[in-house]
């Protein structure tokens, strides 16, 4: 027998308790007597949400039965199967509604709490639409063992999971001494497993108010419940016909049911799983239902919070300091499968921070192992720059560089107070999973004090930092499908749009390409939106009509049209924060650039902030831009009006930072060595145009040859 | 050349928002032209003006507000009081005392403060919270379900609470509620964006997109509000045509000018004097730019807003 027929005779067995208890209660009151169920204003909620019908009164019971009858289709098709299931949830309804004609407390004086109240739907559902309680599960049948059903419901409740009981579990909660009841979150909803009505009551009214889906919108139901619901079920071993009927409702609502039961079932991919081993249960159903524990406070023994950011630890103070000079240290964020780790696992190899003398300098390498749907590698780097800043907000803890030229320090104080090598994983657990939660679903952490193994460690992450590298490098305009926007300064440049790509870093520097695409997963409705590329116009000047698009859109209306590798045709507009500005020098036909940093005149006849009020505020000024450091060296640098080689002067400090990449772009460019050798700066030219001429004359500047700008 | 008129109306509008329940209730938004362009098409609902009563009280250092609210020595009464102030449309309880930073109130006593003004009074009201953000989420969350059935505006939903405000006060128990944000276009609309995604419709929701004194910052509210509009009217933006409510007393009253006392600035003039003018500026200011609701606390500045609305549409 197939499980499409256990569901089928688990519907039966469901349906023939219905109409007993129907036809029971209307020999007894007669069918005009009221039928009411207490404190709610949403009838016998499952049979008015799914059949449409306000039951009011007993006789009309017998009508619904009919519909549900007609549920039972029995045909072997997975839609006959899902119709059956919730079939068997509205008749498990009527069953319990029977209870409730003659009295409004049915239960008074047991362990049961029966029907919930619109309040308490209300009460329930306020937290879970927010996301303050993560999601629910309905236990059903009793665990192997009492011990085991009590550390069940308790690590259910320390994950905030909102806990509904059905049969035999109760007792043995109450045997474990285990407080159940609405404010505790640990709701034993009835003995039989009819009960299992009053939670689709629950289920179905919360669509009703929190989704305003309509009583009689099927498919509504099914969408809400699937995409808003998250709740779950987890059935014990022996599983019957009718449990497993109500599981064939379950998984209708797209709610998942975990089990134990390995005989006489049949495993349906995320949403019937047997899991042999019930100690795995709360695992195996979060990852089920895509439910993410919220982590609220990170378990450290010190305190944590921006105010030690500052921190400096002095070596008399130090207990421990991990140096990357002189060992093999590393840290490293990467991807793995979801199956590969275990979530919140934090796996110390070696002797902890109390096995070494105080003052040891330390090789210690640390690997956050993260997983994700929607995670991608190219946030690892984004992940892992925050390393730094999360380990300085450590109560005396400081940390220094990244990659693997780290150097952390942790103070007596920080040891004394109980600081250890897990709690780094801690902290990298809980920021990783509260900051990057919309990519990140699970997170362990993996620490190393082992000289020989950090050796092996850090090649590895040496291997993963160069293909990195490598990817950076390779990323061009052309080889990415998408430019991103940022809108980050509009609160104060209201009609500036950057367009950040590969090559085009945003201009205040702090945002790449790469960042702008974490950005825009992690808060999908922010500052970084998606801009196509797919209708390029030209590609010399760089424009897009999809460009064109974004720019009017997010300026709203204030910019047509924007090219991005040129300074003379509608320049990208700045807003303030230009780590550079680029202007041309009329007399040689080619740009300066000033950083933001350089604080003299230029041969332009101005400084760097008299530039800036010309450039700044969202206003298109031809000839004049702002932008980052990295796009200097960039091929697209004014590939409009011929590349890199219109540069003529750039403060000295400047020459330095960007030398080795411009000089390799020139070369591509025009076969030319050392060309920033030929780029005047302050130490030979200051305000004074003729002095440039004669320098770039004597360095056969490139420029020279090229087309007037104007 | 004669002057030809050119009518400038829009084909899209700003939404409405309604607050209060039968008779007196009230309507805020629902124009197609720029704010107070009543020459280019009828407005359909004139701005409104909301009364703000504090649960701190009256303050007695200002002679004409305590002379106004002379014999209301509770909340209640003086929210009574309020309601009969000529030319306010609505009532708002501001429950300044809950801030943890402050008094701290528990949620319970505010809870309990509101219900009884709501009895007490049959004018649409509007809850302001303490501006904490996460006693705001409970404490809105039960201020809702308590007034269920008066169709009252909880203010405000910011980026980090709204997903409770949204939950409770919409969803749960059908309120209004405000979404503010701080005098940034973008922060606005991402905020109506998420609240949107929370199931919560656009007619459930006034935005608070920020305020300041006028002469203190006033011009980046004033181009805030101008790129709202013109965003909503002129680009159909259907996640910025939620109409503008903005709490002015609190703002133009917390600052030196209306502040400092009259032996400290003996050339100033009265205090109390001084801070009507800059109640009254700056309202006049903010429905210039195109607030559909404001909320004042002085009887003078109400009369004078009154006035200025009726006069000018």
């Amino acid at each position: 027998m197939g499980l499409f027929d256990r569901v089928f005779r688990g519907s039966d067995e469901m349906y023939a308790k219905a109409e007993q208890s129907v036809d029971e209660i209307i020999a007894k009151v007669g069918p005009d007597a009221p039928m009411n169920m207490p404190n709610t204003g949403y009838f016998l909620a499952c049979n008015y949400a799914y059949l449409g019908r306000k039951i009011t009164k007993v006789g009309e019971l017998k009508e619904a039965l009919a519909d549900v009858r007609s549920m039972m289709t029995k045909e072997q098709r997975t839609r006959d199967v899902f119709l059956s299931g919730i079939g068997t949830a509205i008749a498990a309804e009527i069953i319990e509604a029977c209870k409730y004609v003659e009295t409004e407390t049915p239960y008074e004086g047991t362990l049961y709490h029966g029907h919930l109240t619109d309040a308490e739907v209300r009460e329930l559902g306020v937290p879970l639409v927010t996301g303050d309680i993560p999601g629910f599960v309905v236990i059903i049948d009793e665990a192997p063992s009492d011990e085991e059903a009590a550390a069940l419901i308790k690590g259910y409740q320390s994950r905030g999971i909102f806990v509904f009981l059905i049969g035999g579990i109760i007792e043995q909660a109450a045997r474990m001494k285990i407080g159940m009841g609405f404010p505790v979150r640990v709701v034993p909803v009835g003995e039989d497993i009819w009960a299992v009505g009053h939670v689709i009551s629950l289920v179905v009214r919360a669509a009703m108010i929190f989704g305003a889906i309509q009583p009689g919108d099927f498919a509504g139901f099914q969408d809400y419940t699937f995409h808003r619901i998250r709740a779950f079920v987890n059935a014990f071993a022996p599983l019957r016909d009718i449990t497993v009927a109500c599981g064939g409702g379950a998984i209708a609502m797209g709610f998942p049911v975990i089990t134990n039961e390995t005989e006489n079932i049949w495993r349906v991919p995320k949403s019937l799983i047997v899991q042999p081993n019930t100690q795995e249960f709360i695992e195996t159903s979060l990852e089920a239902r895509d439910i993410k524990i919220k982590v609220t406070k990170i378990d450290i023994p010190v305190a944590f919070s921006s105010a030690f950011e500052g921190e400096i630890i002095r070596r008399p103070d130090m207990q421990i300091e991990v140096d990357g000079s002189r060992l093999d240290c590393c840290e490293l964020v990467c991807t793995k499968e979801a199956s590969e780790i275990e979530d919140h696992k934090i796996i110390l190899e070696g002797p902890d921070f109390d096995e070494f003398p105080v003052g040891t300098k330390i090789s210690m390498c640390y690997i956050a192992e993260v997983a994700g749907k929607n995670m991608q590698s190219d946030f690892e780097p984004v992940m892992e720059r925050k390393i730094h800043n999360y380990f300085n907000c450590i109560e005396s803890v400081y940390h220094t560089g990244q990659r693997d030229m780290i150097r952390i320090r942790v103070s007596k104080s920080a040891f004394e107070a109980g600081f250890r090598a897990r709690h780094f994983g801690e902290v990298l657990y809980a920021k990783l999973m509260s900051d990057f939660g919309a990519v990140v679903d699970k997170c362990q952490v993996r620490i190393c004090t082992i000289p020989e193994k950090n050796a092996e460690y850090r090649a590895l992450a040496n291997k993963t930092y160069d293909a990195r590298d490598a990817r950076l490098a390779s990323l061009t305009d052309e080889s990415v499908d998408v430019f991103y926007t940022c809108i980050l300064c509009q609160s104060f440049s209201p009609s500036h749009v950057c367009i950040v790509t590969p090559e085009r870093l945003g201009l205040c520097g702090a945002v790449s390409w790469l960042d702008a695409k974490a950005t825009n997963e992690l808060e999908p409705d922010g500052p970084c939106q998606i801009v196509p590329k797919d209708r390029p116009i030209d590609e010399d000047l760089g424009t897009y009509e999809d460009v064109d698009e974004a720019v009017n859109k997010y300026s709203h209306g204030a910019l047509e049209h924007v090219t991005l590798y040129s300074i003379m045709q509608d320049p990208m507009t700045s807003c303030g924060c230009f780590e550079c500005i680029c202007g041309i020098e009329p007399m040689s036909n080619g740009v300066c650039i000033v950083n933001r940093e350089h604080t003299g005149i230029t041969p332009m006849g101005m400084s760097f902030s008299e530039l800036a009020s010309m450039t700044g505020g969202g206003v298109q000024t031809p000839g004049f831009m702002g932008h980052g450091k990295h796009f200097i060296s960039s091929k697209k640098f004014l590939k409009a009006e011929g590349g890199v080689g219109r540069i003529v002067w750039m403060p000295a400090a400047l020459k330095e930072t960007v030398r080795t990449r411009l000089d390799a772009t020139a070369k591509d460019l025009y076969g030319i060595d050392n060309f920033t050798d030929m780029i005047a700066d302050e130490t030979v030219v200051e305000g004074d145009p003729e002095a440039l001429m004669n320098f770039l004359t004597e360095k056969n500047h490139p420029v020279l040859s090229m087309e007037p700008l104007m | 050349m004669p002057f030809k008129r050119m009518p400038q109306t829009f084909t899209a509008s700003i939404g409405t928002v309604t607050i209060g329940t039968g008779e007196k209730a009230v309507t805020m938004g629902g124009e197609n032209v720029l704010p107070l362009y009543s020459f280019d098409a009828p407005i359909a609902n004139r701005p409104l003006i909301g009364v703000e009563v504090s649960d701190l009280g009256v303050d007695n250092t200002l002679p004409e507000l305590a002379a106004f609210y002379a014999g209301a020595d509770t909340v209640v009464e003086q929210a009574k009081r309020a309601a009969t102030m000529p030319g306010a449309d609505f009532l708002a309880i501001r429950l300044e005392s809950a801030d943890p930073n402050g008094a701290n109130t528990p949620v319970e006593e505010s809870v309990a403060l509101c219900k009884a003004i709501a009895d007490a009074v049959d004018c649409p009201l509007v809850i302001e919270g303490s501006k904490n953000a996460e006693k705001d989420s409970t404490l809105l969350a039960k201020v809702a379900e308590a007034l269920q059935g008066k169709n009252v505006l909880l203010m405000s939903a910011k980026e980090e609470n709204y997903k409770s405000i949204c939950a409770a006060a919409v969803l749960a128990y059908g309120q209004k509620m405000g979404a503010e944000s701080a005098v940034d276009i973008n922060l606005a609309k991402q905020l109506n964006v998420l609240i949107d995604k929370m199931g919560v419709k656009g007619e459930n929701v006034a935005m608070n997109v920020g305020s300041a004194a006028a002469g203190y910052g006033f011009e980046y509210v004033a181009s805030t509000m101008d790129r709202v509009k013109a965003a909503a009217l002129g680009q159909n933006d259907n996640m910025l045509q939620m109409p503008i409510i903005t709490p002015v007393s609190s703002e133009a009253w917390s600052v030196k000018e209306a502040i400092v006392s009259e032996e400290d600035e003996p050339e100033w003039g009265p205090t109390e004097a001084r801070g009507v003018e800059m109640e009254i500026a700056t309202a006049a200011a903010c429905l210039a730019g195109g607030s559909n609701a404001v909320i004042l606390k002085h009887p003078k500045s109400v009369a004078t807003i009154a006035a200025f609305i009726s006069a000018i549409i």
